[in-house]
């Protein structure tokens, strides 16, 4: 199939022949044809780390592009910086907010671009004109909203809606939306796809990502799929189903990375929870036996973090129950870890270490009381216990002095996790226990998984990334939104699609 | 083996001046004075040195244990001269010491227990809560003084005067209360579970948090430790003066910052140390000593004694070492 049709091409806005992105021998991005159109809704839809951003900050001027040529308005053009990217009406709305607080919505519109005049050879702000071009703006988008109340008491949707308007004033002819209803309800998400369409008649184009495939399916003029920096195919809605979608996205190789037979799930349930609501999760429930290994899967911001802080009482419990052992708990850190829980943080350098301390030291953190007597600490044993995590769970370092700092990701991931296996505990939450980490290191961990659910202990590992849940876990819930969307067999036919449509915010069939 | 000891003896010379650069800061400063000062390097001078650095050294050595855990305390200036006052009264209407310098010690617990509820539990910012804490402790001991110091008749129990006065051998007595604190801080700080956490607090309070560690407690703890050595340095320098002062104390404060910065950029990496405070003590006491010796007035220390914080913070970041106060 061709994939430049001749006839089009010159109204393309956006154009790429070939382009690829390699960071240092490694080629995230590869040969990548797109093209965008005035007044077109284009969603790119992949997994995380499909080459999605990378492709996007290739088109705002992030990134220069190893190979292939990007074209705008027809013209081969080398983007210098992202300004240069925008001086050519190339905007992004970014998934984050990024409002200042006690600034107006006007005066966040117009932030690092004020109008402004000379008075006296002193640059005064043109208020009144920001206000007028704010309120037309607005108005545009057919919303009630005071330009003159500050961002912060604006809600999620308003401040997204700022967050637009701030791209709008530019008069841009190419916006990408990431993942834009991320936080939103129901009715706002709606409202917001329909400002979205009714941008796209002004004859604006629109690249835009999400990992809701509803979503994309009913806003969509063509949608394109990324799989492993590979552009997989770009289709017309009419010719997209869901199901082909997430064929796609996940594409038909086997995962032979590693493959679990055993299973030693026992009957006693060791963790219960029952209609948790906190700030994010709503109403979940979901049980783990002794021996078991329980997969949690959903995309990013689900709630899969936030149900393991919940359980080990760094999140606010505002309604539900936990339940250890059988008996009910509250929970709190200290009584959580008293109680057999382990955690293995998601953010290994923000939650896990203590970046100036040696290996030892991290590893002898969280039950630092085995290695003191009266206090003090006895440094032949804490150093003994070291060398034998260090040998136990093959460590790459120049020794248990080595700062902690100085490991690669694998190791630093080892390193947390003896911390805790040095304590004997029941139940081990692994939250992204693979993220970031090569594949050597990421087998070990999957054989360490497998083995302490041999020795009884009960285990959630709480991934995005579906395959490593398929071939490790005994069963699988799906979070999406904060709710709990599913439970599955990863053994059962076509568990892989179910899932990861399930995780997608399709409804389960 | 002969690897890793090849590789010590090629330890680059920048590494060399990150861990001792400071010391090395300490040596020509006293080497400076003993040239340019006449009555510098005298065992005389030297022993009045030890003695003057004993106070600053002890209430450093608190401010120590707040910073490692990534704290700030702004109170101890003016906490210092309300214990001394507190010290006072108890001392001449009991004329018990021991009564005295219990009331001392429970009421520099007492300020360090405000600064830590208020921070560590409360969560205001270090510098606003203890600088609030310090502004209502010096409105307090003006209240009760109007200002004016507090004279000790001759009868006062003779051990008092010994705290700050006495010797023993040739040896001032404040200046042995500081070998063994500052034997303390450094025996707590590297040898217990107890510096260990203080330490984890302040290297990522964060990652503390998940490993288990009660975030809130030890960092309440570390501001009971600061409240206790400023009321030990109160009773010692209330015994010294012979009288209490409502403003005794006060130029403890910003030296102790300039101590404990200093001990930030010693030995390793960002963290003020037990031994990295003597040090600091060391370098601020022989400025303030060696300058008066020289005739240089004291707004000229004081002049220096800025600069010296300036330079030891910016050398601590140049060395790329990250500050550990969060403003």
């Amino acid at each position: 199939m061709s994939q430049t049709e001749s006839g089009i091409s010159q109204e393309n806005i956006i154009e790429t022949e070939g382009v690829g992105k390699e960071f240092n021998g490694v080629w995230v991005l590869k040969d990548i044809e797109f093209d965008l159109k005035p007044g077109e809704i284009h969603s790119l839809v992949g997994e995380n780390g499909a080459g999605k951003s990378t492709f996007i900050k290739i088109l705002s001027g992030v990134y220069k592009p190893s190979s292939g040529t990007l074209n705008i308005s027809g013209r081969p053009t080398d983007l210098q910086n992202v300004r240069h990217s925008e001086s050519l009406g190339i905007r992004t709305v970014h998934q984050e907010i990024n409002l200042v607080p006690f600034f107006t919505v006007y005066e966040n519109i117009f932030i690092g671009s004020e109008e402004k005049q000379k008075i006296l050879g002193i640059d005064v702000m043109k208020d009144r004109e920001m206000k007028k071009t704010a309120a037309e703006v607005i108005k545009k988008l057919g919303v009630e909203l005071d330009i003159n109340r500050p961002a912060h008491l604006l809600n999620a949707s308003m401040q997204r809606i700022v967050e637009i308007s701030k791209v709008l004033v530019h008069s841009p002819r190419v916006i990408v939306f990431d993942e834009p209803t991320t936080s939103l309800g129901e009715e706002e998400r709606e409202r917001l796809l329909d400002i979205i369409k009714s941008l796209k008649k002004t004859g604006i184009g629109i690249i835009y990502i999400s990992h809701n495939i509803e979503e994309v399916m009913s806003i969509s003029d063509r949608i394109t799929v990324f799989r492993d920096g590979n552009k997989i195919d770009t289709m017309q809605r009419e010719e997209a189903t869901p199901e082909k979608i997430v064929s796609m996205m996940i594409g038909h190789k086997s995962y032979n990375e590693y493959k679990r037979e055993d299973c030693f799930k026992c009957d006693d349930v060791y963790l219960e929870v029952k209609g948790l609501n906190t700030d994010v999760l709503k109403d979940v429930s979901f049980s783990v036996n002794k021996g078991e290994i329980l997969g949690i899967a959903g995309v990013v911001g689900a709630g899969k973090t936030e149900t393991a802080k919940a359980v080990f009482g760094l999140d606010k419990i505002h309604s539900g129950e936990v339940y250890l052992y059988g008996k009910k708990f509250v929970p709190s850190c200290r009584k959580a870890i008293n109680s057999g829980i382990a955690l293995v943080p998601e953010e290994r350098q923000d939650q896990g270490l203590i970046p100036n301390y040696s290996v030892m030291k991290n590893i002898t953190l969280t039950y630092m009381d085995k290695w003191s007597r009266r206090g003090i600490m006895q440094r032949d044993e804490e150093i003994s216990a070291a060398k034998e995590y260090i040998d136990l769970m093959s460590i790459k370092t120049t020794g248990y002095s080595q700062l902690v700092k100085f490991l690669s990701g694998g190791n630093q991931q080892k390193v947390v996790l003896s911390r805790w296996l040095n304590g004997d505990f029941n139940i081990g939450l692994f939250d992204e226990p693979t993220k970031g980490i090569d594949v050597k290191a990421k087998e070990d961990i999957y054989n360490l998984m497998n083995h302490l659910a041999g020795e009884g202990k009960a285990i959630v590992v709480l991934s995005s990334y579906l395959p490593e849940l398929l071939s490790i876990s005994d069963r699988i819930i799906v979070l999406c939104g904060g709710r709990l969307v599913g439970e599955f067999d990863p053994k059962e036919q076509n568990a892989q699609e179910r899932i990861m449509h399930a995780m997608l915010g399709g409804r389960v069939a | 083996m002969t690897g890793s000891r090849l590789d010590i003896g090629s330890i680059d010379k920048k590494e060399l001046f990150r861990k001792y650069g400071t010391v090395l800061g300490a040596l020509l400063i006293f080497v400076f004075f003993s040239v340019v000062a006449k009555n510098f390097f005298t065992p005389t001078n030297l022993l009045m040195l030890l003695r003057q650095m004993s106070m600053l050294t002890i209430v450093s050595l608190g401010f120590t244990f707040v910073m490692g855990a990534g704290g700030f305390d702004m109170s101890i200036g003016n906490a210092t001269g309300l214990v001394n006052i507190i010290f006072a009264i108890v001392l001449l209407g009991t004329g018990n010491f021991w009564l005295a310098l219990l009331a001392a010690l429970l009421l520099g617990l007492a300020v360090g227990l405000v600064n830590g509820v208020l921070v560590a539990y409360i969560g205001l910012p270090d510098f606003i809560g203890t600088f609030a804490v310090g502004s209502i402790v010096y409105g307090i001991k003006m209240l009760i003084t109007k200002g004016n110091p507090i004279s000790f008749t001759d009868t006062v129990p003779r051990i008092f005067t010994f705290i700050g006065q006495g010797y023993v051998g040739p040896i001032p007595f404040p200046v042995i209360l500081m070998a063994v604190f500052v034997g303390i801080a450094i025996f707590v700080l590297n040898k217990t579970s107890l510096g260990r956490r203080i330490y984890a607090i302040g290297g990522n309070a964060v990652a503390s948090l998940y490993a288990g560690i009660n975030v809130k407690r030890y960092r309440l703890i570390t501001f009971l430790i600061s409240g206790l050595s400023v009321a030990i340095v109160a009773v010692i320098l209330t015994s010294r003066l012979g009288s209490a002062q409502p403003l005794a104390g006060e130029e403890f404060m910003l030296d102790t910052i300039a101590v404990v910065f200093l001990s930030t950029t010693m030995f390793g990496d960002g963290e003020p140390t037990g031994s990295g405070t003597f040090v600091g003590a060391l370098i601020i006491s022989m400025l303030n000593n060696g300058l008066t010796m020289l005739d240089v007035p004291y707004y000229f220390q004081y002049i220096t004694k800025g600069t010296v914080v300036i330079f030891a913070v910016v050398l601590s970041v140049i060395l790329g070492q990250k500050l550990r106060v969060k403003f």
